[in-house]
């Protein structure tokens, strides 16, 4: 079964796959840089954008193109009124990094189960972005997982790209190196964190959209990219953009080989042995250490 | 310029600064020297917002300074260089710059500030693409002062320039500051060194535990019995 | 006395003895007065959820380890004594306490990753990931865990009968002996607990939480005071689970490896406060008791937890107590201000 063009075929899987992973990590990437907190709410915000699509389209009756900027917007706003309301409250303290945890937990959990009981356990389905597939080079893929892949390596150079060069990006890596000297600068500290952090949610309620119609929608659908998403910030380096690229892709390619040799039941267990891996030899990840 | 009457800062419930009043003209060097601990870089981070304030005022060119947030107080005119220089240790040395001029008001004329400060600070521009938290001390200085001018201030506030630098650097960061005085900016700077501070300004003001004690001008306070023991070893 | 991260530090030369046997003799009373084998078994609960945050509060509270793969070790001490009394034919007693070396052998596995990281949320990404894996397993490995199937018709404790009393039959179906082995454990746990905090190790404990560098500088050795952290929070995590799998008699990977049982745990550990003695008995008695007073709520379970969770971390953060007393203070002194200035 181990022939070329199936191994192609898996990498080619694998890529599109840690596309995926990519883009659900690009939210926490930008946190986790700007703001030094990783989001245990990641997850959700990433379901709630499943399920804006899903409403928008069954309950709403738009097309997808239109859902999904307003499905966005929808969670940004969500997000400014969570950051301010409840993440807020503890940035200034000294033990940051663990209540931020905690909070986002709390809320994550809050999220799901509220989605739980109020909208139900019951798997939707959701349109494809691109209906169809596309063959070459003996591969057949949906268009739709091109466009993941695209949308992924859009937004990912678009932020890396972003943070160096625009007025915003600059604010955001001042405001993370150095927030009291960024105020003097004129930099408004704590607006900048609530943008990022809702564009971070943003992004997440983006990675849902996409990949709802492939994975279908459903409270829980989170849990699992966001600890696939950690695994790939760790392993391409807290708040590195590339990283996260090639940190997605290697974790996808893992899988998909994985799935080769091991069968779909185990493929999981890849990507938590590379996150020991690299927690044991470079815990700073691949390219971890550097700024962006 | 700057004119403060009657400040009281607390840190939290703790009174750090009492009845402090002080006052800048336009176009002087006007100098703050005073021991560790004795509440300098507490009034500067008071002056720019960093901390709260609880009775008295702050007044820059007429503008109630209390009633401006921190971070829109350097589109008045105000800029400091802070205590430690917190350059942007993974940025270079330009995209320093670059922040420094994040003002709205200056932000279209970033190419032509940079030039400027290019001219000023040669050094700089050597080492523009330097990833700054490589600079060694004196660099850092330079760039934490021409950052402060990015934004085109009216008033620029330094906070201890000296600090951990050499006496030969230290007297090129002073030249330097006399230089910017000459093109039009108004200058507080806070130090520590006493005796090199005294000889740039034309104004001085001594803060000891947290209150203004002397307030004269520059060659009256060099010549005075109490800072020549107090603070010069003489 | 507060350390530089504004906590405040009780120095723990041990916990008030007689305050802590006054607390275990109680608990040993209680069947006096308590007849209903209802309310006999939600104390029970009660207990394995505080002996399981007692023993998470080690490492956390403690040793300032952030986990959030706690409940693997919980699981791990079901599972293990759950399957070797089943096809071995062992007896829980001794399944139970295998159960808990068990745990502790396997939290080497994570403890050493664990060693070089710095950051708290790397270490809770990292302790969940464990967790997350050994659910992984325990659902696909069917042959050995029945999978998601769970496993049934776990043997219950055996009868033994003590100084010639026998309390300790369990072959009655009653709910007396398993409160008093739940009472068994928990007083072992929080005695080790005790004893561990007062000694070398505890200081070292101490030192670790609040600076890691410095600790290390002065001659602290993280290693090994890592792993013994792991080692023993997870030995009476695992003896735990041992109980609750032999009480319950049923088993499924979620139940003791999900994300459920690990939010339960962080919300108990922090609602009695963190790196208190009796912190998580009652935070775990609060929040068990409050939900079964509440059960027609129990649809609305989890939301409750994470809403607790968010509620505590910012206005209570050292736990219910801590943050009631600090309400109480300023009421006081709001009272006594108005109080003033209407006298003036």
């Amino acid at each position: 079964m181990t022939n070329f063009p199936v191994i192609f075929e898996q990498i080619v899987n694998g890529l599109v796959l840690g596309s995926m992973y990519a883009l659900v990590a690009s939210g926490l990437t930008l946190i986790w840089g700007t703001m030094k907190m990783l989001n245990f709410a990641h997850g959700e915000l990433y379901m709630l954008g499943g399920f804006g699509l899903y409403f928008a389209v069954s309950l709403l009756h738009l097309p997808p193109w239109t859902s999904v900027p307003l499905v966005l917007a929808a969670v940004f706003i969500l997000a400014v009124l969570l950051e301010k309301g409840l993440i807020s409250p503890l940035l200034g303290r000294p033990d940051w990094d663990v209540s931020a945890v905690v909070a986002t937990l709390g809320i994550g959990i809050f999220i799901q189960n509220f989605a739980f009981k109020f909208w139900g356990g019951d798997f939707q389905e959701v349109p494809y972005m691109i209906p169809g597939t596309v063959t070459s080079l003996g591969v057949t893929l949906a268009w739709h997982r091109l466009y993941i892949l695209g949308l992924a390596l859009a937004v990912l150079i678009a932020f890396w790209q972003g943070m160096k060069k625009t007025r915003f990006g600059l604010a955001l890596r001042a405001t993370a190196q150095e927030s009291e000297a960024a105020t003097l600068m004129g930099i408004p500290y704590r607006k900048i964190y609530t943008l990022t952090f809702s564009i971070s949610a943003s992004l997440a309620a983006l990675a849902g959209t996409a990949l709802a119609p492939i994975f279908s929608v459903n409270p829980w659908m989170g849990s699992g990219p966001l600890i696939k998403a950690f695994i790939v910030v760790i392993l391409g380096g807290l708040g590195s953009f590339v990283g996260a690229i090639l940190g997605g892709f290697i974790i996808g390619i893992s899988e998909s080989l994985s799935v080769l040799f091991l069968g779909s039941g185990w493929k999981d267990l890849i990507c938590f042995l590379l996150l020991i891996l690299v927690l044991v030899f470079k815990p700073a990840g691949l390219l971890g250490g550097k700024e962006w | 310029m700057l004119r403060i009457d009657n400040l009281q800062v607390y840190y939290g419930d703790a009174h750090a600064l009492w009845d402090i009043s002080l006052h800048v003209s336009q176009s002087e060097i006007c100098t703050l020297v005073g021991a560790n601990g004795g509440g300098k870089t507490t009034l500067l981070k008071a002056i720019c917002g960093l901390l709260a304030v609880r009775e008295g005022s702050i007044f820059f060119d007429g503008v109630d300074l209390l009633a401006v947030k921190a971070e829109e107080r350097v589109d008045l005119g105000l800029s400091m260089c802070p205590e430690g220089r917190k350059i942007f240790p993974g940025m270079t040395v330009e995209e320093n710059l670059a922040v420094g001029a994040y003002n709205k008001r200056v932000w279209k004329k970033k190419g032509g500030l940079l030039e400027k400060n290019y001219e000023l600070f040669p050094k700089l521009r050597e080492r523009r693409n330097q990833v700054s938290g490589t600079l060694s001390g004196g660099e850092r200085q330079m760039l934490a002062i021409a950052r402060a001018l990015m934004s085109e201030p009216k008033l620029l506030i330094l906070d201890e320039p000296s600090l951990g630098l050499a006496p030969k650097t230290v007297e090129n960061v002073m030249e330097t500051i006399k230089t910017i005085n000459k093109t039009g900016v108004t200058i507080l700077l806070v130090e520590q060194n006493v005796n090199i501070s005294l000889q740039i300004s034309q104004r001085g003001y001594v803060i000891e535990s947290g209150r203004i004690v002397m307030h004269e001008s520059s060659d009256v306070l060099l010549s005075s019995p109490h800072v020549k023991q107090a603070y010069l070893g003489l | 006395m507060e350390d530089y991260r504004g906590r405040q530090l009780k120095i723990f030369r041990g916990v008030n003895p007689l305050f802590m046997w006054g607390v275990f003799l109680a608990l040993l009373l209680l069947p006096l007065v308590i007849r209903s084998e209802y309310t006999l078994s939600v104390l029970i609960i009660c207990l394995i959820y505080g002996t399981h945050a007692a023993s998470r509060n080690l490492m956390v509270g403690y040793a300032g380890i952030l986990s959030f793969g706690h409940q693997a070790f919980y699981g791990l001490g079901a599972y293990f004594s759950a399957i070797i009394t089943m096809k071995f034919q062992l007896s829980p007693w001794i399944g139970i306490p295998l159960g808990g070396f068990f745990a502790a052998l396997l939290s080497l596995a994570i403890g050493f990753p664990c060693l070089r990281l710095r950051i708290a949320p790397y270490i809770a990404i990292a302790t969940l990931a464990f967790s997350e894996i050994l659910l992984v397993i325990c659902k696909n490995w069917v042959s050995l865990t029945r999978g998601e199937m769970g496993l049934s018709g776990i043997p219950p404790l055996q009868d033994f009968s003590l100084f010639g009393l026998a309390i300790f039959t369990f072959s009655t179906g009653g709910k007396i002996p398993y409160y008093y082995t739940m009472i068994g454990i928990f007083i072992l746990t929080m005695l080790f607990i005790n004893f561990q905090a007062g000694s070398k190790v505890g200081l070292a404990f101490r030192a670790m939480r609040d600076e890691q560098d410095a600790a290390a500088s002065l001659g602290v050795n993280l290693t090994r005071y890592k792993l013994t952290a792991f080692l023993t929070g997870s030995f009476f995590a695992g003896i735990t689970g041992g109980f609750y799998a032999h009480y319950i008699s049923i088993l499924a990977p979620d139940a003791v490896f999900g994300i459920g049982e690990m939010v339960e745990i962080v919300a108990v550990t922090l609602m009695g406060g963190i790196g208190t003695f009796f912190g998580p008995v009652l935070g775990a008695f609060v929040l068990v008791i409050g939900l079964e007073v509440l059960r027609g709520l129990s649809d609305y379970r989890l939301m409750i937890y994470g809403a607790v969770l968010v509620i505590l971390i910012i206005m209570m953060p050292h736990g219910l107590l801590a943050g009631l007393t600090q309400l109480l203070n300023k009421v006081k002194t709001r009272t006594a201000g108005q109080l003033r200035k209407a006298g003036s």
